[in-house]
């Protein structure tokens, strides 16, 4: 397959990429990009390591082909969100309740979590677990993730936490 | 390579004054054997390897205060950096920002042994604590010294020594020693003398706000310039039992950016520019494989019992023979399980790269254990350790999986073999298939024999087993015997999350609580009865409370369950488990865990926090889902959707106690011990729930459907 030139807007910028249109987003927003916060854990759509905002709804990369993304359709990749020296409050609520170990899962977690947090500001647990879980963490952070994306919840409603 | 250990010293601003610290021999409590049991290279040489390690780590401190420490150990998420930050910073009275830590790196850091996830927590943050106090006092004695002023009058503040009383500091660490080094020797296993408590800061992970946006590098991460990517093709039958017969490789060459299509070793390699371009150029080869003569794998339990020679006895008091005679009651049962792979989420991956004409490497992994990859791969290029560096990089999950590292030797072979830097990712079926290394199935017969009223008087344990084995000594009981049988399988065998305690405490705790209902005594009772150490009865204690074990009104098909677990004579735990079963379906739903554990000093309550949570979850995985199956020669589970990993809503509630009347000592880690009692845990309470008791793990839905229709 010859290789083609696309437009993809990434965290508010528009990049050209030359790549053959089958190709993974997955991999051209790692290797083209190098934005490799977005992770390989199984290439094939069924643990979330993947998952990138498209026009706010959390998609996995590794099954979406560069060619089947829409001109003009935004992008958000896990470095679209918060910075190291200004996290924003959902990253900080997953470093106050340590929502990992190895921290592979946490990427595809947290933009996961931003999705739901969109369409629903204010999850019940069932709600949260619902929307979650088809992303997996083998670590078993899940209880700890599931407390952050609470006390993330809570904050926003002006309640305090604990 | 990349940096020198010198220069990265004089980098650090001049040598320092350098501890170079070893832990003392036979400081490693006996299931660390079973732990790091590298499986893949030659079994005997891994363990010689292991015995002789030389438990090396080095603390410089240098100029300005700043401190660097050295280990050859990884990062597995079991938060061994924030560990040790916590521990150094504080034992030495040092900001954060004076402090690097270098971990993984075979040219900068000393060999101290695998990774494995409690063993870094339990020797080296507590072998760093003992060491900190060892280097104060060297520190004062020298200040003494080289001030004339008594020892006595002197103490540590701040990075340095000074005069009690005051406030000043006389001497800086860096000016009483610079370019010199001491040798500790340092016993994990001491208590602290530190009149200070010891370390629970409750400290955040310091690698989290790289883990949370996405900028934490694991190794698939990194770009070398000029790197390729490779894969293998996956083979239909487990790797020990099939042979490439034929190959048409044309079509998977004619890919558009495949640099090799070759066999290599008996299995086809691809190289290409693109990862995409690899899994297009594997799709397109045509191979012809040896279909496998015996279709042994289906007959687990009879297969191992013919298979099985004796390899060890254990646990042997009293005459067991005897010992049954005499008993009022005697249960005989056998129990099996099944095998597991410990999936992390990042597969195994490797980066490598020829230097010099091929006279050096440089190879970048997610490794347990970076001096063992320098190692395989020096074997396997015929290069000496000495021209090989070894970058230990974060790794995305090891459970005991990484720690020989077969990747990085195949990446350094590929790296060879098409004159370019490569990086090899293995897929997730790869993990499954290719490298196949499972955690052993077993099977466990057990009798035990009990007076009428209620005390053990006898057990007999028969073990097959394909590896190394845990039993777990939790019961006082005169008269025991346990037989270890090999049967030898055609797999690569590996151990994973909970090592092989798992398998026996489940069998142990299962068959505790038959013998209490054939006694007609409740199983918490028959528990607090036969316990062989008084922890064990409060460890019980708050779990029952906790999950409300005498007052829960229990609905139909509900009940809660309790086991134990000894683990290696340091880590005591209990683990409740309520569940409810659905007898239209089968499936078992777990609606509460509690566990109670006597782990020793907690150096940081966030990560044991997680980290034994993360353990249950393991526990549940092993008792309700994870098998691999195999159909014949084939290995069925090849995905995370066929292999059932615990996700969200397979997680219960769960409370944790840390027993709180501990003495003051080492730490003892804790993100595998509570993986063990779980699983007998919930079994139990599955037979609380309907009556029936089910001796092999998972307990599928299948398996409780088949159950309830045959009662
Ligand atoms: S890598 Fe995309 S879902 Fe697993
Ligand atoms: S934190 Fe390791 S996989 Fe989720």
């Amino acid at each position: 397959m010859a290789k083609q030139s696309f437009t993809l807007n990434v965290n508010g910028k528009d990049h050209r990429v030359r790549v053959e249109p089958d190709e993974p987003l997955l991999w051209v927003l790692r290797d083209n990009l190098r934005l490799t916060g977005s992770k390989f854990g199984c290439g094939v759509g069924i643990c979330g390591a993947c998952s990138v905002l498209i026009d706010g709804v959390a998609r996995r990369s590794c099954c979406i082909q560069v060619a089947n993304v829409s001109q003009g359709q935004k992008i958000i990749t896990i470095e679209g969100l918060g910075t190291l020296e200004n996290l924003l409050p959902l990253q900080k609520a997953f470093v106050d309740y340590t929502a990992f170990c190895c921290g592979f899962c946490t990427p595809g977690m947290i933009i996961t979590a931003t999705a739901l947090l969109a369409r629903n500001p204010s999850p019940s647990r069932e709600e949260i677990i619902q929307a979650m879980d088809h992303n997996l963490c083998r670590c078993g952070s899940y209880i700890n993730i599931i407390e952050a994306i609470e006390s993330f919840v809570k904050d926003q409603r002006g309640e305090k936490s604990e | 390579m990349s940096v020198s250990r010198r220069q990265f010293l004089k980098a650090m601003g001049g040598a320092g004054l350098l501890y170079a610290v070893r832990f003392a021999p036979g400081s490693e409590p006996q299931d660390k054997t079973y732990d790091v049991f590298p499986m893949d290279i030659d079994d005997d040489e891994c363990v010689a390897a292991i015995l002789d390690i030389d438990y090396s780590e080095w603390i410089v401190l240098g100029p300005d205060g700043k401190v660097s420490i050295f280990t050859g150990r990884t990062e597995l998420g079991q938060g061994l950096k924030t560990v040790l930050a916590a521990v150094v910073t504080q034992g030495l009275e040092i900001p954060q920002g004076k402090l690097t830590i270098v971990q993984g790196d075979t040219e900068l850091c000393p060999d101290d042994g695998p990774t494995t996830g409690s063993s870094a927590t339990k020797y080296v943050g507590w072998g760093y604590w003992i060491a900190c106090e060892k280097i104060r006092a060297d520190l004062i004695s020298r200040a003494s010294r080289s001030l004339g002023i008594p020892v006595s009058e002197l103490h540590y503040r701040n990075g340095g020594v000074g005069r009690k009383g005051t406030r000043n500091v006389l001497k800086g660490a860096f000016e009483l020693g610079s370019g010199q080094v001491v040798k500790l020797s340092v016993d994990p296993r001491a208590s602290s003398s530190n009149d200070k408590t010891y370390v629970d800061l409750g400290i955040p992970n310091v690698n989290a706000k790289k883990i949370v946006t996405g900028k934490l590098k694991y190794v698939g991460d990194l770009y070398i310039p000029g790197v390729l990517y490779a894969g293998w093709l996956s083979q239909p039958y487990h790797p020990k039992q099939t042979v490439l017969k034929s190959t048409d490789l044309s079509a998977a060459r004619a890919i558009p950016g495949v640099k090799m299509v070759e066999v290599i070793g008996g299995r086809v390699a691809v190289v290409a520019e693109r990862y995409n371009d690899v899994l297009k150029s594997l799709d397109a080869v045509n191979a012809e494989w040896s279909v496998p003569q015996r279709s042994e794998i289906l007959q687990l339990e009879e297969e191992s019992r013919s298979r099985a020679e004796l390899f060890e006895v254990k646990e042997q008091e009293g005459n067991v023979d005897a010992g049954l005679a005499v008993s009022d009651l005697v249960v005989s049962e056998t129990y099996t399980t099944q095998y597991t792979t410990q999936a992390p989420m990042e597969t195994d991956t490797a980066i490598a790269r020829m230097e010099d004409g091929g006279k050096r490497a440089t190879v970048w992994a997610s490794s347990q254990h970076p001096h063992r990859a320098r190692e395989i791969v020096s074997k396997f290029l015929g290069i000496p350790e000495s021209s090989i560096q070894v970058i230990g990089m974060p790794l995305g999950g090891g459970f005991g999986g990484k720690t020989s590292n077969p990747v990085t030797m195949e990446a350094a072979g590929l790296a060879r073999f098409v004159e370019a830097p490569v990086k090899l990712i293995y897929s997730r079926k790869d993990q499954f298939q290719l490298r196949g290394r499972f955690k052993a199935a077993c099977v466990i017969d057990l009798t035990t024999g009990v007076s009428a009223n209620g005390k053990m008087m006898a057990r007999k344990i028969d073990i097959i087993h394909d590896m190394g084995f845990g039993t777990t000594n939790t019961y006082t009981i005169p008269h025991t015997l346990t037989n270890v049988y090999h049967a030898d399988w055609p797999f690569k065998r590996a151990v994973s999350r909970g090592t092989s305690f798992v398998q026996t405490c489940f069998a142990v705790e299962s068959h505790v609580d038959m013998v209490a209902a054939a006694l007609g005594i409740d199983p918490l009772e028959f528990r607090r009865n036969n316990v062989r150490f008084q922890a064990f009865v409060s460890l019980l204690d708050v779990c029952a409370e906790m999950i409300g074990y005498y007052n829960s009104q229990q609905g139909p098909n509900s009940g809660v369950g309790m086991a134990i677990v000894n683990h290696g004579g340091s880590q005591l735990g209990a683990v409740a488990a309520e569940v409810k079963v659905n007898p239209s379906t089968g499936k078992v739903t777990v609606k509460k865990i509690c566990g109670a554990f006597d782990i020793g000093t907690v150096i940081n309550r966030n990560t044991a926090t997680v980290g034994i949570r993360g353990a249950i979850t393991w526990g549940i995985g092993y008792a309700l889902y994870e098998e691999i199956i195999l159909n014949g020669h084939r290995t069925e589970t090849e995905d995370l959707m066929a292999y059932h990993i615990p996700r969200f809503s397979d997680i219960p509630p769960v409370e944790i106690a840390f027993l709180d009347n501990y003495q003051p000592g080492s730490p003892r880690g804790c993100g595998e011990m509570p993986v063990i009692p779980t699983i007998g845990a919930i079994a139990n309470a599955v037979y609380r729930a309907i009556g029936v008791r089910f001796y092999s793990t998972p307990i599928t839905p299948e398996k409780v459907k088949k159950a309830l229709q045959g009662a």
